[in-house]
């Protein structure tokens, strides 16, 4: 770059420099169009308009909207059903994603050794994860059956008595969260091992050396090494099970379909299901637009609350500085600010 | 490593031993971590007086009776596939095309705002699709949309937050010699573009394509706001609303869960290495 611009006065080079620079923008600028209509059109607009329909009220059959104030959010908030869905997905949170992440995590320290046969044992583990969750639902769903699903028959065979899974509202939800950490440990063990490659194996043979245990090793190297695959995982899989809906769909919906889906005793019911049968006025006492888009914003909310709360503890407890991928990214990001002049 | 196991030779039966215990528990591990997936298909090949059996794992008369009672159940099965195959496809095109020219952009040229965008397709990730579809809804019942693909297609064509992230990601691993031979021969940013970075991305545009239709195959929650109609319904759900209504039909339930899931099955096992490189990359993109 530089040899080419040498033989011109000094003031050509600027004039050439800053109107190659107006080019090099104006194509970005061209290249990025359709992403850039895309966040404005699909999600900068349809976010605001969603606050705006959450002060109104709407059955879709009037001509218009009516501007009902603050009513939409303050019927939220004396909801019985608000905490009610609030909780149950919470309870799928908790039992749901941290299930994942253990048993992600436990997946890919068993098969993340070079052995023969391990990508064979991980490609079977990752296959339910490009399964629709439906598709995964329905079997499950039998899997629960109380009367001869094969979980009932196996544990009732060794003497246990079995739990009454979907059927029983105590367990219902365990149940679902049992079937999507299922589906999920495959994607999980995929980043993980990933994250597990890494880490440098002389450092593990020096702590070996100096005596360290599998569990201190585990604790104080490998753990600290991989925290930023852990805190990717935490914070997409949180996202994610703020907005469970299929799963609950495929494993409790009843002749009704969605309508009915959300039991035994509304003890699966999450925000995007009740979401959704308000939007659609579904055998709900309180309900319309309105009030879909003030529920739609509280999970918007939550959303952005919870992710906020876990990069401010993320920020003191992510060990980013000797990860190889970090330091590879860093080392990218200094070339090619170089070479952009 | 076979260096020292020669030398130290007393370790060896131990750690041959070792070996065969990983490898059995692993064996039964998986087998029994699959046995959901492969009873089901077994199911829908079970004569229903078998259908309950435990030693049917491997169906003993095979019978295809439950699938011909789907296409009863559901004459329109043809149908739901094709209107599956019009949004995964129109989709996942739509996303590749504009979100590797968004990433491409954010990748290797300077602008002003190139910064602030990224910011923001990252915070969009944070956005529940939920809280942009009620206004999105609205519109799209106005222009007398529901109940077609445009709804779900429309929206890709203009790329999607993580897909232009992962390009981006991508690009910047790719040596910027490639731009510099081209411009040398006098090829602007399209044709550079094109005829050269494109070629290069092949396993950035496979994995992510890969991704983006399986998924796209795969969704319920979008398609069942828009696609309300019988004859719009997309696979799954069609799959769904066997559930509540043939309870008691598993046979059929259970052929209906292998035809909606044989196709992802089938790309899986070809692309294996790239679903699952995608899925990594897609990881160390944050």
């Amino acid at each position: 770059m530089s040899s080419r611009e040498t033989p011109h006065p000094r003031r050509g080079i600027l004039r050439r420099r800053s109107s190659l620079r107006t080019r090099e923008a104006r194509t970005g600028y061209l290249f990025v169009l359709p992403q850039v209509v895309g966040l404005v059109a699909f999600i900068g607009v349809p976010l605001v308009a969603s606050l705006g329909y959450s002060f109104t009220h709407w059955d879709l059959i009037a001509p218009a909207p009516e501007f009902v104030g603050f009513d939409n959010w303050a019927a939220m908030l004396q909801d019985p059903r608000v905490p009610a869905v609030l909780l149950n997905t919470g309870k799928f949170i908790l039992l749901g994603t941290t299930s994942f992440l253990l048993f992600s995590l436990i997946a890919a320290l068993i098969t993340y050794t070079p052995r023969r046969f391990v990508g064979v044992y991980r490609a079977i583990i990752f296959l339910p994860y490009v399964l629709s969750q439906i598709a995964v639902g329905v079997v499950w769903r039998w899997m629960f059956n109380t009367e001869s699903g094969p979980l009932t028959v196996v544990l009732e065979a060794v003497g246990i008595r079995s739990p009454d899974w979907l059927l029983d509202p105590a367990t219902a939800m365990t149940s679902i969260a049992i079937m999507t950490t299922w589906q999920g440990i495959g994607y999980g063990l995929t980043l993980f091992v990933a994250g597990l490659s890494g880490v440098p194996e002389p450092l593990i043979e020096a702590a070996r050396i100096d005596g360290a245990n599998v569990v201190q090793r585990f604790f104080h190297i490998i753990l600290p090494l991989i925290s930023p695959t852990v805190f990717f995982l935490t914070v997409t899989s949180l996202i994610g099970a703020l907005q469970l809906f299929d799963p609950v769909v495929a494993m409790t919906s009843s002749s009704a379909g969605v309508a009915g889906a959300g039991g035994p005793d509304n003890s699966t019911r999450t925000i995007v299901l009740y979401m959704y049968n308000q939007l659609f006025n579904l055998s709900e006492a309180k309900s319309g637009l309105g009030y879909a888009a003030a529920l739609a914003w509280m999970l918007a909310f939550l959303t952005f609350l919870i992710t906020a709360i876990q990069f401010a503890v993320g920020r003191r407890t992510i060990y980013y500085e000797a990860g190889q991928q970090s330091r590879g990214r860093s080392r990218r990001r200094a070339r090619t600010e170089n070479t952009h002049d | 490593m076979t260096d020292v196991s020669l030398r130290r030779r007393t370790v060896k039966p131990t750690r041959a031993a070792a070996t065969l215990t990983y490898h059995g528990i692993l064996i039964v591990l998986t087998a029994l971590y699959i046995f959901p997936v492969v009873w089901a298909v077994s199911m829908s090949l079970r004569t229903n007086e078998n259908m309950f059996h435990a030693d049917q794992l491997i169906p003993h008369p095979i019978t295809f009776e439950h699938y011909e009672n789907l296409f009863g159940i559901l004459p329109d099965f043809g149908r739901y596939v094709l209107n599956t195959l019009v949004i995964a496809v129109l989709g996942t095109v739509g996303t590749l095309a504009s979100s590797s020219l968004a990433g491409y952009a954010m990748a290797r040229f300077r602008f002003a705002g190139r910064n602030v965008l990224l910011l923001l397709l990252l915070l969009t990730l944070m956005v529940p699709a939920q809280a942009t579809l009620i206004p999105q809804y609205v519109w799209f019942r106005d222009l007398g949309w529901l109940n077609t693909p445009l709804p779900i297609i429309i929206p890709l064509l203009f790329g999607s937050a993580f897909a232009s992230f992962f390009f981006r990601q991508y690009f910047l691993t790719l040596p910027r010699e490639l731009e510099a031979a081209a411009s040398i021969d006098g090829a602007g940013p399209w044709r550079t573009f094109v005829q050269v970075i494109v070629p290069n991305a092949g396993p950035a545009y496979l994995a992510l394509g890969l991704l983006t239709f399986v998924q796209l195959w795969n969704s319920f929650f979008v398609n069942s706001v828009y696609l309300t109609s019988q004859d719009s319904w997309v696979l799954t759900q069609a799959l769904q609303s066997l559930v509540g209504r043939y309870n008691s039909q598993y046979g059929e339930i259970m052929a209906g869960v292998t035809l909606v899931s044989l196709p992802v099955i089938v790309a899986y096992l070809i692309f294996q290495r790239w679903i699952v490189r995608g899925i990594a990359m897609s990881g160390l993109a944050n």
